[in-house]
């Protein structure tokens, strides 16, 4: 018994000296009136295997992610933020920064006019030009993926080494874990089968791999095509007549024109308009807020269920 | 002998149909598909009766206007380049289907008639620059009024695309990559009411196309009117890609190739090329669409990829077999 308390104690004294550190070393450079990490350069590694080298933190960040943009905003860097994309609508302070263009194809000359230190893209191949064209300029360039539940941590810790705001990052991780763990129901004998149809003509769905299938699962649903080789993709409606799912997950807030089609008649849950509406940025964009998505489909799958239990 | 070649292109294309209808993303073994076919209210029914069997029908209908539309154009423009979406449609039809996305009607039939739109305008607008710079239909002008007109659709359609809701519009621009996964027997009577009477029309013209093919005046001398022929042609051609456009998007690849591949493998002649490519034509996009559907089950990819995969090789091996002496 004796022991373990003094584990315990040992482990909280690491936790406090842990914890002691950064603002310490924060109070130190503000001392010197200095860029807090002038003995230690800031260094990140992005998801293009590319090192990002930061002599001080980035006071000027032009995110092209709206998930980034979000990130930003979550860990307290959301002052840094001088540019985003047209697509960035939370939180609703981020609209009254100015937008750069649509963040697909970066329009460079845009970008550079907001005068950043620190350009966010998501990877991709296009992106990797206008990275590089961005460093010749002397701009630094971060390119990463966000694509699943847990980027959010990750590259919050990226964003929150390079501007400072690594303590934000830290306990935004932290919270972010315990609301995930507490809002994931844990599995089912039976759980709701979803169809999650992110578009209809051509359909396609989203497989394991992807943060809609990780919400659905986590919520406890079962993605009907989570055996998909890719994390999306274009099935056909026959194929979804066989998997024949219990409720049909669209991103929007009323009844999808297509649900009339007739070539949809065939699937029953489509037929039975077992539509589950997810609406809002939380659904599209892997977010901070992932643990409330998870719980409202909690609560629409429970619904779903009691509605066909009932004789 | 013509006959018999027939009989024998009819019977494969019969038989490739019902390979259509036996495969698809959800396999099922023989007896489940005789079960199948016979009952209409099971699930392997539902999914036979209600999406195989009109799939099938409409990817043989598409297939054999686009090969029977080459064909007419390969004549009407004399250039063996030209195919059904030379003329400016696939640009109008593009530019209607993105509008219509853009503009989110919300309607379940939206896209298919804006695209329909939207190439029969592109049609009208290439017959009246080409008629009007001169009294006669010239088939050069034609050519190069489809491909300016176009290009003009396709800068607006780009304009939208950049100008409004870019993920949306992402997926116009797959919808318009074609396919035939909305096929429906909605969608099959649709196309069959606007295609027959240009299928008609088209072969009942296809011997005076042959005499076209000898020159404009030695066609006059033989008792053709070549300018109303060009703009039957012209018209008949134009609404039968529309529909197809308006139905499953932009197929590339048959309309080009299967008229070439009929003319070197049987006859020039156009009284036999026109309901032969109808024919190659409508086997040939059934069995693509099937390898479509089966081949990364249970994804499905985009048709035109199949065509040009399975199509070009196969061209390729014809045409060297043909030049060699």
């Amino acid at each position: 018994m004796g022991i373990l308390h003094f584990r315990q104690w040992c482990a909280a004294a690491v936790v406090a000296l842990a914890a002691c550190g950064s603002p310490e070393s924060g109070q130190r450079s503000a001392v010197n009136g200095r860029p807090s990490t002038i003995d230690r350069p800031l260094v990140v590694i992005d998801d293009a295997g590319d090192t990002i080298r930061l002599a001080r933190a980035a006071h000027r960040v032009v995110s092209l992610i709206p998930a980034t943009t979000e990130l930003l905003f979550a860990i307290g860097a959301g002052d840094a933020v001088v540019g985003r994309t047209v697509w960035c609508e939370y939180p609703a302070e981020a609209l009254k920064v100015p937008a750069v263009g649509d963040g697909m194809l970066p329009n460079i000359e845009a970008v550079v006019a907001r005068h950043p230190d620190l350009v966010i893209l998501y990877l991709s191949s296009q992106n990797a030009q206008a990275a590089r064209k961005l460093r010749e300029l002397g701009i630094a360039a971060l390119q990463v993926r966000t694509d699943r539940l847990a980027d959010v941590p990750r590259v919050g810790r990226m964003l929150g080494r390079l501007t400072g705001h690594e303590p934000g990052a830290d306990s935004m991780g932290r919270a972010f874990a315990d609301s995930l763990s507490a809002a994931t129901v844990s599995s089912q004998n039976h759980p709701l089968r979803a169809f999650v149809l992110v578009w209809a003509d051509p359909p396609m769905t989203v497989g394991a791999g992807s943060y809609l299938s990780e919400l659905v699962e986590r919520a406890g649903g079962e993605n009907v095509y989570a055996d998909l080789p890719a994390s999306s993709g274009q099935i056909s409606v026959e194929s979804a007549v066989e998997r024949n799912p219990d409720i049909v997950l669209v991103l929007g807030k009323a009844t999808p024109a297509f649900a009339k089609r007739p070539e949809w008649q065939a699937v029953p849950a489509i037929r039975e308009h077992a539509f589950v509406f997810a609406d809002g940025t939380e659904f599209g964009q892997p977010s901070p807020r992932a643990p409330s998505a998870i719980r409202f489909l909690t609560g629409q799958f429970r619904a779903h269920q009691a509605a066909g239990a009932r004789p | 002998m013509i006959a018999r070649r027939f009989v024998l292109l009819s019977i494969a294309a019969l038989l490739v149909m019902l390979f259509g209808v036996a495969v698809g993303s959800v396999s099922l073994s023989p007896g489940e598909l005789l079960a199948g076919l016979r009952g209409a209210g099971t699930t392997h029914g539902l999914i036979l009766w209600h999406l195989r069997v009109p799939r099938v029908l409409l990817a043989f209908l598409v297939g054999g206007g686009l090969g029977v539309t080459g064909a007419a154009l390969q004549a009407l423009v004399r250039n063996p380049l030209a195919d059904p979406y030379l003329l400016g449609l696939s640009g109008g039809a593009g530019l209607g289907a993105v509008a219509a996305i853009a503009l989110n009607t919300g309607t379940a039939w939206a896209v298919p008639l804006a695209a329909f739109a939207g190439a029969l305008g592109a049609v009208a607008l290439v017959y009246r620059l080409a008629v009007v710079s001169g009294r006669r239909l010239d088939p050069r002008v034609l050519l190069l009024a489809g491909v300016v007109v176009g290009a003009f659709a396709g800068a607006i359609r780009s304009a939208i695309i950049v100008l409004s809701d870019a993920p949306r519009l992402r997926n116009a621009i797959v919808w318009l990559l074609g396919g035939l996964g909305s096929a429906s027997w909605d969608s099959l009577l649709l196309l069959a009411a606007y295609s027959i009477i240009p299928l008609v029309v088209l072969w009942y013209v296809a011997r005076q196309l042959d005499l076209l093919a000898l020159g404009e005046e030695t066609a006059a001398h033989l008792g053709a009117d070549p300018e109303r022929l060009k703009r039957i042609v012209y018209l008949a051609a134009s609404l039968l890609t529309a529909a197809s456009v308006a139905t499953c998007g932009i197929i590339g690849f048959v309309g080009l190739v299967i008229p070439h591949a009929v003319r070197r493998a049987w006859t020039p002649l156009h009284r036999v090329l026109v309901p032969a490519s109808f024919l190659a034509g409508g086997s040939f996009l059934v069995l693509a669409d099937a390898l479509a559907r089966t081949v990364m089950r249970p994804l499905e990819l985009p048709v035109g990829v199949v065509t040009a995969l399975v199509g070009v090789p196969l061209f390729a091996v014809l045409l060297r077999r043909t030049l060699t002496p």
